[in-house]
């Protein structure tokens, strides 16, 4: 039973789900027995788990709260649902708000409360669970129930299974299901154009070649899982742990994993090498956070031994969702406790700093998280495939046409010659054979004569839609997406992340991107946060140049340094205060330092180094944030030494003192603050508060120090509009009696059974007030390296950048400052309101005065920068009362957009709001969880493989380490990727269309009957073998421009937003071309061999060669970087049809024998063969000419640049150094 | 995801994932990166321009030294009106005389073709009834799928050769004489050696041929093998176009110009019923083959316009003239609208 987690407005972190389970499960337990140090003075003991689970700070809790908010909110709405996975169920919401009204995102956040309100306490039902015999196996599996083995299999196809499965798969592309028919159609007798054989060859490859790549990639799949599910883990089996193969393991078993084993399965822990039952996890290869992250098991069940255990868990059906889990278990009827995500550890995971685990497996194989969540990324469509299905169409018009023509004109031939086919001898439609009754051949009626010639005529021309383009487009993918990952430009060298291409079929909208969405925190920044500032008690310590930067050691009992892993620099004015100081200010100032210290759920871990002297002390923990802090403190002289269950251990200056937690409020987003009450060694009882500032001086007595006040609150704001993070600091001592209400107030709630959420959060309301203010701290999120200058780059490119981000408005601000996003000279419309009417009026405020600048002035050049900044609220207002539209005009004349306190949908619905309204490119890049939603709403979504989780990255069509790879990802690899591309499929189409009109040409001269002169042979291998290389060549390696001329004029990346390289206006050039071309091909040896003794085999032959000479020269004029690999696609590609067509003369049952030998003797063949390619090729050559020299784009003006650079850089060796150096 | 591995197993892969840099990996192969300069259009242009016209002229001249006689005659050889009918009777002598002046003198060999016209030897239903295995190999007689409905005999035995293209072999038959003097015309050699030797059997002999109701054409020696059976050779070879010709023979001997050959044709082959045409060819040839005025003028042509468009790009640059390369002509870089772009 977990409390609902609400969505999350910005920067505020869930309500812990566990506390309240833990305090439920624990009230009826005996817990002062269990505990390792008594504690003095009435405690409640503070749980562990709630601590870990607490405030995973703004970013990582963000990350989280998509995949598990929402899941929620559905089920509490739907219980129907709740076996469903949460991914689905978030997704399904993303589609309603995509599809749906407008108020789509303000619905989710209305929501939210009544969700909330709906009431912690949720019961599994029996239908939806699924019941675990604790250590009863048989039981566990017994049927109904059937819960698969722990082996997994990713592999999609068995042997036996192969050939159906891929074929189903495969078919599932129209255009195969097409050239599928017309083979049937082919072996209709009456239609046979090619025999059997050949009519099926051209899908046959291409299904072939599609095949043994997904079978070469299952059996991949096939070997690794085999090694995955031969590993042996350690299983109770008869009461005695053995080793047991991963793949044998059943729901049911117990299991035990030792320290640095990866676990085999799901599995409920049922105890640890620790006493309170603490397992420390690296979930690395889950979500691809590498701290560690602490689960427990249940005090009810660590106290019996393994193999003595026997009990229930219900546990709800396996979903997607990692960071959720709903249970309880029920030890020998002893009644029902709860369990929740941190009592659960997950296949995949490392078990670190326990000796060992004892865990009962409740997901197995397929069912476990990790397998649930391996699915790849949805698959998107590009823009230039879309694009594509419009000429697909045009050139389906043009084959019905043509095919009408054969028709029709057949049909006439048939009416003309009616009284004549009985005899003519080339027809001779009359059997004399007696042994036909009806005494014709091949003679169904004029009718379905003109059916038949129909029918055939498709069949003949129906390469027309090119059926090697779809492979051929797969295949340059996959050697762009080859280029990509290898590129050294995109590697990041610290964390050793490569660029990964997981999506394969959008790779060219790389290079039309208009919009990019991004996120801030991880994104723009590093999320690695530094401690900068600290106002305390009104004096202002940001002065860290002259303190040490190595940070302070402290000695240990056993006389071991320890040291903290991080250094921070320190300002020596508050060192000094600190150590020597005397008065208020020093008290405050120390208290400042201890709550920094101690109000968290930080985990300090101490790690050896080569020195055995010395010690490094690591603090582990969720949130960024708090380890700057902690980080902070300790160099400041309070250095938290140990957290245990029950205490902490803080080493002030030397001295260690135990301060014993008596409770802990966990951050929420109602609150947006935590605070811990601690017993002080001085007996007395303290409440240590940090949170928002807005939060925070809400329950602060302001009457009590108000110059402090006054100086904190400049403070801030000084350090916020310097782009830090905030914190502020407040503590209040406790009396007696105060505490003891507290006391009472909390336990009650603690152990209350309906709305325990809501109670807990109304005692810590109730005990945080009238706080003193200690003071302010300031974060620093560092900048990635390069941010700044990508985003010049990209804005230079005429990509707009859109910063989303949850942080709050100044902070935004200053980052956009920081990383030149937004700069001096811009006029910032500001749209924050707390109202729906005052929202409404600053829009229409904004909108009219965006009109104003943009009649105003007329001149580009002249005008005035605009920036938008807009916060969540006002967008939940916006998209709520059907304002999008003018949101959209505004924003449109915006050069630059940043959105602050967004919530994960909301940058989805952002998005939306883009794609609906304009066919601009979007691009969303992000790191988090929560930038999931824009990522799959947008056209291309990237990931940063960062140190955020990796459903950002599973979600995304890219992956990569840094956001300033986003410069070489669009402007070079997008530029080249989409004008190979455009290219490619404007010269697919061209091929097979020049090829189709010579075969109708000849058409006309045969009787209508579609004869080919060209062997079914050729006609099969022409766009399979012919000249399919080349093109897949091309697509894969020719380079417009290189990649330093791209890097230095971003605005060549115009030319993909301007679809310069695939439009209708080319497609029709390219297809007129096409029909001068084939004109040529055909009318030109016609007209040489008109009444001549020429054979149909030679004069094919001849027609063969010139249409592949000549698609392959028209190639040949339009490649534009000749290296060795296309020179020799492209020659040895006529030179392989050469042979082709020699061997396939060199059969003697083929009625065109020899008949190429015989052609290459004759003078008047070569010379045919020159005078097609020549003329042929003038129109193209003369219109490519004149275009380039005085029609010249601003690519073709960079090639030349490009190429008198060249020239220099040979004749000026030594220029060229300094021209790289400035490069 | 690797969910396997230990650490260092992982920290080892991961010190590996660098890609490795080489110039094909980052692009950067060596190329050449050719731009259509003013000098290489014009270059180009002017160099077909030069190649072209010498050949056409070449050509040109050569065709014309050719000697072609054409005879149509059809229409002639038939006085009767029912030409059908005529020609159908099988009783009726069929001998028609023909008498052709040179006009030139011609030297030998003398090419003897038939020229068919509105003959549609490319129609789909011909070129299909045929046997090729069965051409070449005595053990395939009996592959006449294809061959209907052409391939057996009232009693089921294979035609051989099968199909509606051997049926209707055709068999009108010349005989020359030069000045009254008779003289030989040479028939060996007129099929592609090839053929001879490859594509029809010799061991494969004529059986059934030309024994049903309706004759479509000449009638093979059944104790010659096919490879030696020229006329079906060169018969089956099937015309590209509907207007064909086919070595019928060759003349030996050199013709004077103003001699007369009178030709005595038997006329036995219908085109009648279809209304094609027949004419009789008499050819000498050259270096580019037969009488082809086409390509030598098309060569003309295409070098003339080649020459055209050179002086009209020369015109052109210089009228227009632009520096490449010129960052100024960027769009981003220029200074007014009207900017040529």
């Amino acid at each position: 039973m977990r409390p609902e987690r609400p969505l999350l407005p910005p920067s505020t972190p869930p309500l812990p789900p566990q506390q309240t389970e833990e305090a439920a499960g624990r009230a009826s337990v005996d817990v002062p027995d269990r505990l390792p140090d008594p504690v003095p003075s009435p405690i409640l003991r503070h749980s562990p788990a709630s601590s870990t689970r607490r405030s995973r700070s703004l970013r990582s809790v963000m990350a989280n709260s998509p995949s598990v908010t929402f899941a929620e909110d559905i089920r509490s709405g739907s219980k129907a649902e709740s076996s469903a996975s949460s991914f689905e169920n978030f997704q399904f919401r993303l589609a309603g708000s995509m599809t749906g009204t407008p108020a789509g995102v303000a619905r989710v956040s209305t929501r939210r409360s009544a969700s909330e309100r709906a009431g912690s306490q949720r019961d599994l039902r029996d239908e939806d669970a699924r019941f675990v015999y604790i250590n009863d196996a048989d039981h566990t599996n017994a049927p109904p129930a059937r819960f698969p083995d722990n082996g997994i299999h990713t592999t999609k196809y068995s042997i036996l299974t192969f050939v159906p499965r891929n074929l189903y798969e495969q078919f599932h592309r129209v255009a195969y299901v097409y050239f599928l028919i017309l083979a049937a159609l082919n072996q209709v007798p009456q239609l046979g154009v090619f025999s059997p054989v050949a009519s099926i060859l051209p899908l046959a490859f291409v299904l072939g070649v599609t095949a043994v790549k997904d079978a070469y990639e299952d059996w991949r799949r096939h070997r690794s899982d085999k090694t995955e599910n031969n590993r042996t883990a350690s299983v109770l089996v008869g009461g005695v742990f053995r080793p047991k193969r991963w793949k044998e393991i059943q729901v049911g078993e117990v299991v035990r994993v030792v320290a640095n084993e990866t676990l085999p399965c799901d599995m409920v822990l049922l105890s640890t090498s620790d006493p309170t039952g603490v397992a420390y996890v690296q979930t690395i290869n889950l979500d691809g956070e590498s701290n560690l992250k602490t689960r427990y098991a249940k005090q009810e069940t660590m106290p019996t031994p393994p193999e003595a255990l026997a009990g229930i868990i219900k546990c709800e059906k396996p979903n997607r969702n990692i960071y959720g889990f709903l249970a309880t278990v029920d030890l020998d009827g002893r009644g029902a406790v709860s369990l929740g995500p941190s009592n659960i550890v997950l296949r995949g995971c490392e078990i670190k700093n326990t000796t060992w685990a004892i865990g009962v497996a409740v997901y197995t194989g397929r069912d476990t998280k990790v397998m649930l969540n391996n699915s790849g990324a949805p698959s998107k469509r590009s823009r230039l495939e879309t694009h594509m299905n419009r000429e697909t169409i045009v050139l389906t018009v043009v084959l019905v046409l043509l095919c009408s023509i054969v028709t029709l004109l057949a049909g006439i031939w048939l009416g003309d010659h009616s009284d004549e086919l009985a005899v003519i001898p080339y027809f001779r439609k009359k059997d004399f054979s007696s042994s036909n009754a009806d005494g014709t051949y091949k003679w169904y009626g004029a009718g379905p004569q003109v059916v038949f010639t129909f029918m055939m005529a498709v069949i003949q021309f129906q390469v027309m839609i090119p059926i090697a383009l779809f492979i051929s487009m797969e295949l340059s993918r996959v050697g762009q997406a080859y280029f990509m990952v290898q590129d050294k430009h995109m590697f990041d060298g610290k964390r050793q992340a490569k660029f990964q291409c997981r999506a394969l079929n959008i790779n060219e909208d790389l290079g039309q991107i208009k919009y990019v969405f991004s996120d801030k925190t991880g994104t723009l920044t590093e999320n690695q946060m530094e401690f900068r500032c600290a106002s305390v008690h009104g004096g202002d310590f940001s002065d860290t140049d002259g303190g040490g930067g190595d940070g302070h050691s402290v000695t240990g009992e056993d006389g071991v340094v320890l040291r903290p892993k991080t250094a921070v620099k320190t300002d020596p004015k508050l060192m000094a205060l600190l150590k020597d100081g005397a008065g208020e200010k020093a008290v405050r100032a120390r208290d400042f330092f201890l709550t920094l210290a101690t109000c968290n759920t930080i985990v300090p871990i101490v790690v050896d180094t080569p020195d055995p002297a010395a010690r490094l002390l690591e603090y582990q923990g969720e949130s960024p944030d708090e380890q700057a802090l902690v980080y902070a403190a300790a160099a400041y002289g309070y250095t938290l030494v140990e957290r245990t269950s029950g205490h902490i251990i803080v080493d002030v200056f030397g001295t260690r003192q135990r301060y014993d937690v008596l409770g802990l409020h966990e951050f929420d987003s109602d609150r947006k603050r935590m605070s811990v009450i601690v017993g002080c060694p001085d007996k007395t009882v303290k409440l240590f508060v940090k949170g928002a500032d807005s939060s925070m001086f809400g329950v602060i007595d302001k009457s009590m120090n108000s110059d402090v006040v006054q100086a904190t609150e400049k403070h801030l704001h000084s350090y916020s509009s310097i782009g830090l993070r905030t914190l502020v600091i407040g503590m209040r001592e406790l009396s007696q009696t105060e505490f003891q209400e507290w006391q009472i107030a909390y336990e009650k709630a603690s152990t209350s059974l309906l709305g325990r959420g809501n109670l807990l959060r109304g005692v810590a309301t109730n005990i945080e007030r009238n706080l003193r203010l200690l003071g302010a701290s300031g974060i620093e999120d560092k900048l990635q390296d390069g941010v700044p200058e990508a985003i010049e780059k990209l804005r230079q490119a005429g990509i707009k950048v859109w910063v989303l981000t949850g942080d709050k408005q100044e902070t935004a601000i200053s980052i956009g400052y920081s990383c030149k996003l937004l700069t001096r000279d811009m006029t910032q419309i500001v749209i924050n309101s707390h109202s729906r009417e005052s929202c409404r009026k600053i829009l229409d405020d904004a909108v009219s005065m965006v009109n104003k600048l943009r009649s105003f002035s007329t001149d580009p050049q002249a005008k005035m920068p605009l920036a938008l900044i807009i916060d969540g609220n006002s967008l939940v207002y916006i998209f709520d009362t059907d304002r999008e539209e003018k949101l959209f005009e505004v924003a449109k004349a915006c050069d630059v957009v940043l959105c602050c306190r967004v919530a994960p949908l909301q940058k989805a619905g952002i998005v939306d709001l883009i794609k609906k309204r304009t066919s601009d490119m979007t691009l969303a890049i992000g790191d988090g969880a929560n930038d999931v939603s824009m990522i799959q709403m947008a056209d291309v979504g990237i990931g940063i493989s960062g140190q955020e989780g990796r459903q950002a990255v599973m979600a995304s069509d890219f992956a990569m380490g840094q956001f300033r790879f986003l410069v070489p990802l669009l402007l070079v690899h997008g530029h080249w990727n989409y004008q190979r591309m455009g290219y490619m499929i404007l010269y697919n189409f061209y091929r097979n269309a020049t090829f189709v009109f010579v075969l109708f040409w000849y058409v006309l001269y045969t009787g209508f009957t579609l004869t080919t002169a060209i062997t079914e042979w050729s006609s099969v291998l022409y766009s399979v073998i012919y000249t399919a290389v080349p093109t897949i060549v091309v697509a894969i390696l020719d380079k417009d421009l290189s990649r330093r001329t791209l890097l230095k004029y971003p605005q060549l990346y115009g030319a993909g937003q301007r679809e310069e390289n695939y439009n209708l206006r080319l497609f029709i050039f390219i297809m007129l071309d096409s029909i001068w071309q084939s004109l040529a091909i055909f009318f030109i040896p016609y007209l040489a061999y008109r009444k001549s003794v020429i054979d149909g085999a030679s004069l094919g032959d001849l027609w063969t060669l010139s249409v592949v000479i000549l698609v392959n020269i028209h190639l040949a004029m339009d490649v534009i970087r000749w290296n060795w690999i296309t020179h020799a696609a492209i020659w040895g590609s006529i030179a392989a049809t050469w042979i082709c067509v020699m061997i396939i003369d060199s059969i003697p049952i083929m009625p065109g024998f020899w008949a190429i030998y015989k052609m290459m003797g004759t003078g008047l063949f070569w010379a045919l063969l020159l005078a097609v390619t020549v003329v042929a090729m003038i129109p193209h050559f003369v219109a490519k000419a004149f275009r380039e020299y005085f029609t010249p784009n601003d690519i073709q003006i960079a090639r030349e640049m490009e190429k008198s650079q060249d020239l220099h850089d040979a004749t000026h060796p030594e220029v060229q150094m300094s021209t790289v150096a400035r490069a | 995801m690797s969910l396997s591995g230990s650490e260092s197993d992982s920290l080892a892969s991961r010190r590996s994932k660098k890609p490795k840099y080489s110039k094909f990996t980052q692009q950067e192969l060596p190329a050449c990166k050719p731009l259509l300069t003013p000098g290489i259009v014009i270059g180009a242009f002017s160099l077909i321009g030069i190649v072209f016209v010498p050949i056409g002229l070449a050509s040109l001249s050569a065709s014309q030294a050719v000697v072609e006689l054409v005879d149509r005659y059809d229409a002639e050889c038939v006085s009767a009106n029912d030409k059908v009918g005529f020609i159908q009777d099988t009783k009726t002598d069929k001998a028609c005389t023909r008498t052709i002046t040179v006009p030139k003198p011609m030297k030998r060999p003398i090419h003897i073709y038939y020229q068919l016209e509105n003959y549609y030897q490319n129609h789909r239903r011909y070129v299909k009834s045929r046997s090729d295995k069965q051409l070449r190999y005595k053990d395939s007689a009996h592959m006449i799928k294809n061959c209907e409905p052409e391939a057996a005999s009232e009693d089921g035995a294979p035609i051989v050769p099968c199909g509606l293209i051997a049926w209707s072999l055709f068999n009108d038959t010349y005989a020359f004489s030069v000045n009254k003097k008779s003289i030989e015309v040479n028939k060996k050699n007129i099929a592609w050696d090839s053929d001879k030797s490859n594509k029809f059997g010799s061991d494969v002999y004529p059986s059934n041929f030309q024994k049903g109701d309706l004759i479509g054409g000449a009638k093979l020696n059944d104790k010659l093998p096919l490879s030696e059976q020229e006329d079906l050779i060169v018969w089956m070879r099937t015309a590209a176009l509907p207007t064909f010709r086919k070595l019928y023979g060759r003349i030996e001997t050199d013709i004077m110009a103003s001699d007369e050959i009178t030709v005595v044709i038997q006329n036995n082959y219908n085109t009648y019923s279809f209304g094609g045409t027949k004419a009789l060819v008499l050819s000498t040839t050259s270096w580019i083959g037969g009488k082809n005025n086409f390509i030598g003028v098309a060569y003309v042509a295409i070098g003339g316009i080649c020459l055209f468009l050179a002086m009209c790009f020369v015109v052109l640059y210089v009228v227009k003239p632009r520096v490449l390369g010129d960052p100024s002509y960027l769009s981003w870089n220029k200074e007014t609208p009207d900017h040529p772009n």
